[in-house]
């Protein structure tokens, strides 16, 4: 099972775009670490240097959209971004994200009950996100999403379930 | 004071209306004039009324407190009060908009128990009679595409620990996303890809020289009506141009795809869109779609497949319906998807040998929402900054300078979009303070562009003619965008900082309106050039 998820929130608007999220013209690049270098740049040109390890993004609706580029969940993840929340997700980033091991919680309620900077407490098992005032249910995903998930990535997934 | 005679007093009430204004007027109270009204027997001005009926239809028409107050003779501000008053706050998410005579039946419910194209197609490869919606099902792509990412692809594919790929020969891979390679990094991840596909006897691999992947993959036969597809590349919704499922996937799902052969997809709701109505001049397949995403937004078909009808789109050329099914991917689609039909038919002969079977929804099929649009008035369309939903009438923006004019891409590369653009800029100049990029979808685009007579045309007209790639669509090479500049472009997305600068705009569009605002050097209606 996932551990409870601990960080301080980074609050985005609606259709943040995978342009925003990881730049086309740093596609070329294909280590994560240097990826990460870029998390957001297209949104802040700063953001990869506030970012720390640890730190939550709020989204509102259709986060991710745009390109099926999985640096985009790449570059998050590598920069310490330790879960994404959004009212809603893009069909192709939710996938990436999960592939690539990065938490995503679905909540429409969570957008509007939680503030800029405040840290707050993601608890997969009971399936709810506490803030300093008020815990936010949110439903499971799928077991195939959370199996790979749990395993890290669809890449240790599957190595996991060639060796059986 | 002198009081007023019966006609003046009727007169001034035609002019300003109430007690109050004519009171200030002749400088005396509101009860006066009222008294002497009242004297006259004149009837009290009775403000107009508007019904909640009434507000709501011009609300749910034109989302739009302007023209819905035109609509009425009263001002923005006039119609927002009323609108405010009938608590009818929230902006509609689809308009009925009368004056183009669209129409909107609304969700038509409840489980019919037959299957969408996307049930049926998902059920077919997982072996199952039937699926629902929502449920998840392990399948087997017909087709693994990807681009330059390839490279990437194959790195990840590398860490699995599974020395072959798990077919060969359903593996396509056209490099045009940085090609020729515009960096080091790039040559070095080409290189990796054309080393992989030899050892791999992966033979559907295309070099530099071939184009655009979307269009190569249905030049060359690679996919086939009723097929299903999965690409590292969110256009990969094109495919339903051919009556394909086919959708966008990230590179390290690639990777397990080639080492597994087996995807988990979930099925998903679907949509029906019906288009009828024959296109009026200077409107094409692009002002269409840029239209529908403008009503059902950026997310309005987010993990949904779209299913296109209607005499528009039985009269669409494959390379409309690739334009439809491509753009689809910009309100979220999964899939989009043109039945397979005649026109279809009349596309593949020659292209393949294989044989196919296309899928057709059943009649009872249970559509999560069903829209019906008439377009025999619909108008050029621009999609504005910085989302592909912000879609305005090219009236509202025409007149706006533009620095660069881009022609090409996935979206509108092909050899029809080449041409109209050509019949415009014919013994024209694109304007001086404007460049034109022309990028022709593939090499047999090109070739065809070339024996028309087109690229002439382009060359003589200014523009500049790249090779066929995506290049300066995504912002990767050969066109960025330098700070405060604006560029008009035929492709999908016109995200804040996509061509270039953070502070660039880009603006959607069709070829015709391309060729058009190239000529005057600012956004401009392409029927001022069609009329003449």
């Amino acid at each position: 099972m996932l551990k409870e998820i601990k960080g301080r929130v980074w609050k985005f608007g609606d259709n943040i775009d995978t342009d925003a999220i990881y730049p086309g013209k740093c596609l070329p690049i294909i280590d994560p670490q240097e990826m990460a270098k870029h998390a957001l740049e297209g949104y802040d040109k700063d953001f990869p240097n506030k970012i720390q390890k640890g730190d939550i993004i709020l989204g509102g609706s259709n986060f991710g959209c745009g390109s099926s580029r999985e640096q985009a969940a790449t570059s998050l993840k590598y920069a310490g971004i330790s879960c994404v929340i959004a009212k809603s997700f893009s069909r192709i980033f939710f996938r990436n994200a999960i592939n690539q091991g990065l938490a995503l919680v679905q909540s429409k309620e969570a957008y509007d009950l939680i503030k800029q900077g405040e840290v707050i407490t993601v608890d997969y098992a009971r399936g709810e996100i506490i803030t300093e005032n008020t815990k936010i249910g949110f439903p499971p995903l799928p077991e195939i999403v959370m199996g790979i998930l749990e395993d890290g990535g669809l890449i240790e997934h599957l190595k996991k379930s060639l060796k059986k | 004071m002198r009081i007023p005679r019966k006609e003046e007093l009727e007169n001034l009430q035609k002019q300003y209306k109430t007690d109050r204004k004519i009171g200030q007027v002749l400088g005396v109270p509101a009860y006066l004039v009222a008294y002497w009204r009242r004297k006259k027997k004149i009837p009290k001005y009775a403000l107009p009324k508007y019904s909640y009926a009434k507000i709501k239809e011009l609300w749910e028409t034109y989302g739009d407190d302007r023209k819905a107050g035109k609509e009425l003779g009263i001002s923005k501000a006039a119609f927002y009060k009323w609108r405010r008053k009938y608590i009818l706050l929230e902006k509609p998410k689809v308009l009925k908009l009368a004056q183009l005579e669209f129409t909107l039946p609304g969700p038509r419910g409840g489980n019919n128990g037959g299957l969408t194209i996307a049930q049926k197609g998902l059920a077919l490869k997982a072996g199952k009679n039937s699926v629902q919606v929502g449920e998840i099902v392990y399948v087997e792509p017909d087709l693994a595409m990807s681009h330059d990412n390839a490279g990437l692809v194959i790195k990840q594919f590398r860490q699995i620990g599974v020395s072959k790929v798990w077919n060969p020969d359903k593996i396509v891979i056209p490099l045009d996303h940085r090609a020729p390679a515009e960096s080091e990094k790039t040559a070095e991840a080409h290189r990796s890809i054309r080393l992989f596909v030899k050892e791999q006897g992966i033979k559907n691999f295309y070099d530099i020289k071939e184009g655009i992947c979307h269009q190569v993959v249905i030049e060359k036969g690679h996919i086939l009506p009723g097929e299903l597809a999965v690409g590292t590349d969110s256009h990969t919704t094109s495919y339903g141009c051919l009556g394909a499922l086919s959708t966008g996937i990230g590179a390290t799902e690639m990777a397990a795809v080639w080492a597994t052969g087996k995807i988990w997809l979930r099925v998903p709701e679907s949509l029906k869109l019906t288009i009828n109505g024959s296109l009026p001049l200077g409107v094409y397949a692009k002002d269409v779609i840029l239209y529908i995403i403008g009503q059902l937004t950026v997310e309005g078909a987010n993990y949904k497949s779209v299913e296109f009808y209607g005499d528009t789109v039985s009269n669409m050329s494959v390379s409309e319906r690739f334009t439809l099914a491509n753009l689809s991917m910009e309100m979220g689609g999964k899939f989009a998807i043109v039945p397979f039909d005649n026109v279809t038919k009349k596309y593949l002969k020659g292209r393949t040998k294989k044989a196919y079977q296309p899928i057709f929804a059943d009649e009872n099929a249970t559509y999560e929402n069903e829209y019906e649009y008439n377009i025999s008035r619909l108008e050029p369309q621009v999609a504005c900054p910085h989302n592909v939903d912000n879609v305005k009438p090219v009236d509202e923006v025409k007149g706006m300078k533009i620095d660069q004019v881009l022609l090409g891409s996935c979206t509108n590369g092909r050899i029809d979009d080449l041409e109209i653009a050509a019949r415009l800029l014919k013994g024209k100049k694109v304007h001086p303070d404007t460049r034109m990029l022309v990028l022709p979808g593939s090499k047999s685009i090109y070739l065809e562009s070339l024996k028309r007579g087109i690229i002439k045309t382009f060359l003589e007209a200014n523009c500049v003619v790249l090779n066929p790639g995506c290049g300066p669509c995504l912002g990767a090479h050969e066109g960025l965008l330098a700070k405060g500049e604006k560029c008009l472009a035929t492709t999908n997305r016109n995200f804040k900082g996509r061509m270039g600068s953070a502070e660039s705009e880009v603006y959607l569009a069709s070829p015709a309106t391309a060729a058009a605002t190239a000529i005057r050097g600012e956004i401009s209606d392409p029927r001022d050039f069609l009329k003449k």
